[in-house]
Formats: structure tokens, sequence, C-alpha cells
């Protein structure tokens, strides 16, 4: 496949965590290619490595081994990663990012919330209009309300518009609906769609619901930190 | 497109614990407030207790030998212990090239049987009045004005003393003993010096009437404005059984006594700023603890280490310099009461105003309360620029 088609190439990647002297492989030798554009789902039972994969794909953690390229960017070769201000780097030019909490900051406006990436970082000539996302995500009439005044939706909704104004090329989405009713569920889900279909943004979705997995075109499921 | 700076969302984190940050912050006012009012009272004090020794008129007092002190001799002794000197040493004086002018001064003490219970001393200050009202021109009268004649039966009273006498301009006065009748022709208004006790009368007279003419107790001595004080001082020093008091050592003596209560108020300002700088990097330092995950959140939309250094770091110099302005506004509208209080405190204060709050002292003052919010913010700042992205959302399950 033609390097610059994809967005994301990770080789033999392998985490290990230390519990006392007991050895946790989070995730165990997986590879893995991402499409510019493509809307990838993880799913799998609770410890089988999604969000550890997550982290490790959105350059927020060193893989204890393997190799790893984000837009054409060698990020990891070999299990050695580059430092914490490089990764910055990285995090700030290519993804954005969706928790499953909100971590909206409850002293700002609902629009400051928003804006704030800006404080840290404006992507030269790439950033997009917070306007144009506000009204895509239907929070044009809450601009001035703080975070305590919003629906557990209308919250995760300012997330996501946080995670699109410096327009990242992968929108990383851990569990986004996992604190929302299966309504308030469908209609993030739909949003994600959107981006992708409309936007072009990468998409990589962890999620426990099904129903969240099957909007996307290809879904990957984890079992102890393999795929299956 | 209107935007958020580091340092917005750094004012704004502040209002998340009103409470917490207010007890801060006054805090920091409150330590604010005793460095202001302490560097205040130094220069205040300073101030204050040069403007009374100028007031004295002189700056060096010749008295004869063995009776330094008149005032402390008369309460001791009474009239008897008072020493004399030979009027000629005036002309010895002036020769010098340092003085500008003398005055000359005999005081006489007399016990009064009839003044309280047990009787009390009148002390009377014979005065030349060619020169002693030019040299004490800061003296105002309620009543009357300077008698001019140096032989005649006049007498002006200090404010205190004409409360005491209860004496009004054109009233008598008798120097009891001696049978001496006097006119008085002045009362001054009050100047909180000893002068407000003293009766002042012509100096020939006083002379003549307690036979002690030729001879003075004191010489105060107006030094000309650049002249070398210390190095006349050494040469009236080589007179015959004279003693100098130069007001300068009796300032040192004083400053020397308050110099202790100024390191007890000092240790209490270094104290009070210590427990605020605690005060300061316990609220941030509990600040960043709560907010580990937003932090991290921030770090992982792209803030940089020092990012998140300059945002926290941004929260303590807020905190300080509000606190310090608080302080200052507090220290400058509060300075009488502080004044009343070292008042209370001290053993002797001059009578101008002990807190001198001036634009360059409210310098300083902010100066150390920012270098106290500088250094308290480091920590806090550094364990917050730590953070790492997945420290936050490691909780998030798996």
């Amino acid at each position: 496949m033609a390097e610059n088609t994809l967005a994301l190439e990770a080789e033999h990647l392998r985490k290990v965590y230390r519990r006392g002297r007991e050895e946790i492989v989070a995730v165990d030798d997986i590879s893995l290619q991402v499409k510019k554009g493509e809307f990838i789902s993880f799913i799998g039972p609770s410890g089988s490595g999604k969000s550890t994969l997550i982290n490790l794909i959105g350059c927020l953690d060193n893989a204890t081994s393997g190799s790893m390229r984000v837009g054409g960017e060698e990020v990891l070769s070999n299990g050695r990663g580059l430092s914490e201000a490089a990764l910055t780097r990285i995090r700030r030019r290519v993804f954005g990012y969706i928790f499953q909490r909100f971590y909206l900051v409850p002293t700002l406006t609902l629009y400051e919330n928003i804006v704030m990436p800006f404080a840290f970082f404006q992507k030269p000539g790439g950033a997009a209009d917070p306007m144009e996302i506000i009204r895509f995500l239907d929070l044009e009439k809450r601009l001035k309300h703080r975070p305590g005044e919003l629906s557990g939706g209308e919250m995760q909704r300012v997330a996501i518009a946080r995670a699109l104004v410096n327009k990242p090329e992968i929108l990383l989405a851990d569990e986004p609906t996992g604190n929302l009713d299966s309504h308030l569920g469908q209609e993030i889900g739909g949003i994600l769609r959107t981006l992708n279909e409309k936007e072009g943004v990468t998409v990589l979705l962890v999620t426990h619901n099904p129903l969240m997995a099957a909007l996307a075109q290809r879904t990957i499921t984890l079992h102890d930190g393999r795929f299956v | 497109m209107k935007k958020i700076s580091i340092y917005q969302i750094a004012a704004k984190n502040l209002l998340r614990k009103r409470t917490r940050s207010a007890l801060t912050l006054v805090g920091i006012g409150l330590s604010a407030w005793v460095l202001a009012s302490l560097l205040g009272f130094n220069r205040g004090y300073d101030s204050a207790l040069k403007k009374d020794i100028d007031n004295m008129g002189f700056q060096v007092l010749l008295t004869a030998k063995g009776c330094p002190y008149e005032a402390a001799t008369l309460m001791l002794k009474g009239g008897t212990g008072l020493r004399y000197m030979d009027e000629t040493v005036v002309a010895d004086i002036l020769s010098q090239s340092e003085v500008e002018s003398v005055t000359p001064m005999l005081m006489q003490a007399v016990f009064d049987p009839e003044r309280g219970d047990s009787g009390a001393i009148d002390a009377y200050l014979g005065i030349d009045p060619a020169t002693y009202p030019q040299m004490k021109s800061f003296l105002k009268f309620k009543q009357g004005g300077w008698f001019k004649d140096p032989d005649a039966h006049v007498a002006v009273l200090g404010y205190e003393a004409a409360e005491l006498e209860q004496r009004e301009v054109g009233d008598k006065l008798l120097i009891p003993d001696k049978n001496i009748e006097l006119t008085v022709v002045g009362i001054l208004e009050r100047s909180g010096t000893q002068d407000d006790g003293t009766i002042f009368v012509p100096i020939r007279m006083l002379q003549k009437e307690f036979g002690q003419q030729g001879k003075l107790t004191a010489v105060g001595i107006k030094v000309e404005r650049k002249a070398d004080t210390a190095a006349l001082e050494n040469r009236l020093y080589e007179l015959p059984d004279v003693q100098v008091v130069s007001m300068a050592q009796v300032k040192n003596t004083i400053m020397s006594l308050v110099a202790t209560a100024k390191v007890m108020v000092l240790s209490i300002a270094v104290i009070a700023i210590l427990i605020s700088m605690l005060g300061v990097i316990n609220t941030i330092l509990m600040s960043v603890l709560e907010r580990t995950q937003e932090i991290g959140i921030m770090k992982s939309m792209g803030a940089m280490p020092a990012d998140v250094f300059r945002m926290i770091w941004t929260e303590t110099i807020i905190l300080c310099l509000l606190g310090g302005t608080l302080g200052l506004a507090m220290a400058f509208s509060l300075a009488k009461v502080t004044d009343l209080l070292i008042r209370r405190l001290l053993p002797y204060t001059p009578t101008g105003s002990l807190i001198l709050i001036s634009p360059g002292l409210m310098i300083t003052t902010f100066t150390v309360v920012l270098g106290i919010g500088l250094i308290s913010g480091v920590y806090p700042a550094w364990r917050a620029a730590r953070v790492r992205p997945l420290e936050s959302i490691r909780s998030e399950g798996d």
C-alpha cells in the first residue's frame, strides 16, 4: 500500500506493565495499518487492551517494543520512542481526542472551552473556524454557558468541538458515549460518522457498544491484548 | 475569531475555589500590610526623630561639665545640682568657622512648696531674646510674642506650663522664694517637645535676680549646613570644663534603643511572609493536584510543559499581585491605626507621623510580594508541568 495513503502504520506493538513482580501484557504483538479517511472501531471486553492500544497509537504512551509511523513520521522504532516534547508536537498536529469523561474546564464558558487548544497551539493556516464547528454541532445557543449548565450530550459535543478546532488528521474516541444514554450515544455516533464521511477525518473509535462499532467501516475485536 | 490566552485560563482558574483563593489572598495581603508598615515605620521613625531634633534649633549643646542633661539633674537634685560655665565661652564658640550662630541659656530652679501635695520644682530658662527666637523660629505663639528686653521682668510660657499655671498674657507670675513678679507676655502653641513645659525668661534678668551674673548652664550651637559637625565637636571638647552633647549622638542613642523593637517587628514580618508563602504553595499545589486530569488533557491537546508551567505560575503571581495591592491599600488606609499601636508599644516615640508610605516603599513591597509569588509558584508549576497526559486518562478503563 502506498505510504502517502496511510494515516498510521504500526508493527509488532507490545506494551508490558509491571505490577510488583507480575508482568502484564496489555498489548501483544499488534500490527495495524490505518488508511487516511478510514473509520475503524475497536471492540472487546474490559481489559482486552483497547484503550492501551489507542493510547499507544495516539502518542499518549510509549510502547515497550515495536515500530510506528504517524503521518509519515517515525514515532517509534524498535521500541525506541520520541521525547515527550516531540510527542506533544505530533499530538498537536495530528490527533484530536475524545474521552468518556469530558474534562471541560468548569470556570470557562462553552466557547472558551472549545477554543482552549488555541491557547497552546494553532495549526498554521490549518485551524478550523470554531463558529463553523459550533454550528455543525448545534451549540451556538449556549456559547456563554458554563459546563455545569450543560447536559451530558452537550458536554460531549463541546469536547468533540474542542478536539476538532485544530483540524486533526486522526480523531481518537475512547468510549465517547460511555457516560451517555443510548439516544445521546446514537447522536454522538452520528456526528462521528458525518465527520468521517463529509470532512474526511480518520476516526478510531473504542467502544463496548456493538451498535456504535457498526458505524465504522472496519471493526477490530481485541482479546487479551491481541486482535481476534 | 475571539481566542483565550493561557493568562485568562489561569485567572479564571482562581475563581474555581473562591473561598480558598480569597483566604490565600487575605493572607498575602496581611503579610504585605505588615511589610509595608514595617518599612514605612523604619522610614517614618527616622524622619520624625530627625524632625524633632531639628526642631530643637541647634545641632550641638554645650553644658558645664557634670551637667550634661540639665532636666534630669533638676529632677534629681533641684537647683543645687546645676553647674555653670563662664559667659566668655560664647566668644570661643563663635570663633569656630563651622558655627552659624549660638544662643546662651541659663537654667534656674526653685522649689515651690505650694505646688501639689508636697511641692515641686519650678524651672526657668533664661534665654537671649536676640538669638533664641531666631534659632527656634518654628515655635508658634498661641497668645502674645517674644520679649525684646533682656533685662525685663517678663515671661513666655510653654503650652503645658501655661495650662499648669493657668496664666494668660498680661497675668502676673511669682517666682517662689525670690518674690520676683513676672508679667506673662506670650504663650506658645503645643510643639510636642520639652519646650511645652518651659517658662522662658530674659537671661540677663535671671542672671541678676539669682546672682549668677556672667554664668551660663548651656549654649545651643547651630552649625553651618555643610560643616563637619564631628570636627567641631572634637575642638569644643578642648574647651575647659564643658560637656558637648551632640544631637546626632542623642539620635543614635534613641535609634539603638528602638533597634530592638525594629528587630522584633522585622521578625514578625518575616514570619508573616513565610506563612503567606506556605499558604500560596498549599493553595496552588492543591489546585494542581485537583486538576491533574484537566492538565493532562491540556497536554494531550498540545500544551507543552512550559505552557503548563506558565499557566500555574501566572495563577500564583495573580494571587500575589492582588494580595500585594490589598496589603498596600490596608497599609495606606490604616497607617494611623498602626501609628497608634506602635506608640503604645515603644517607650519613646517622636511627635511626627511614624509610618511613611512613599511611592518607593510601595514599589519595594510590591517587588517583595511579587518575589514571594515567583518563588512560591515554582514547585506547584513544576509539578503541573511534569503531569503526563496518560495519567489523566488511565482511569478511563480498558
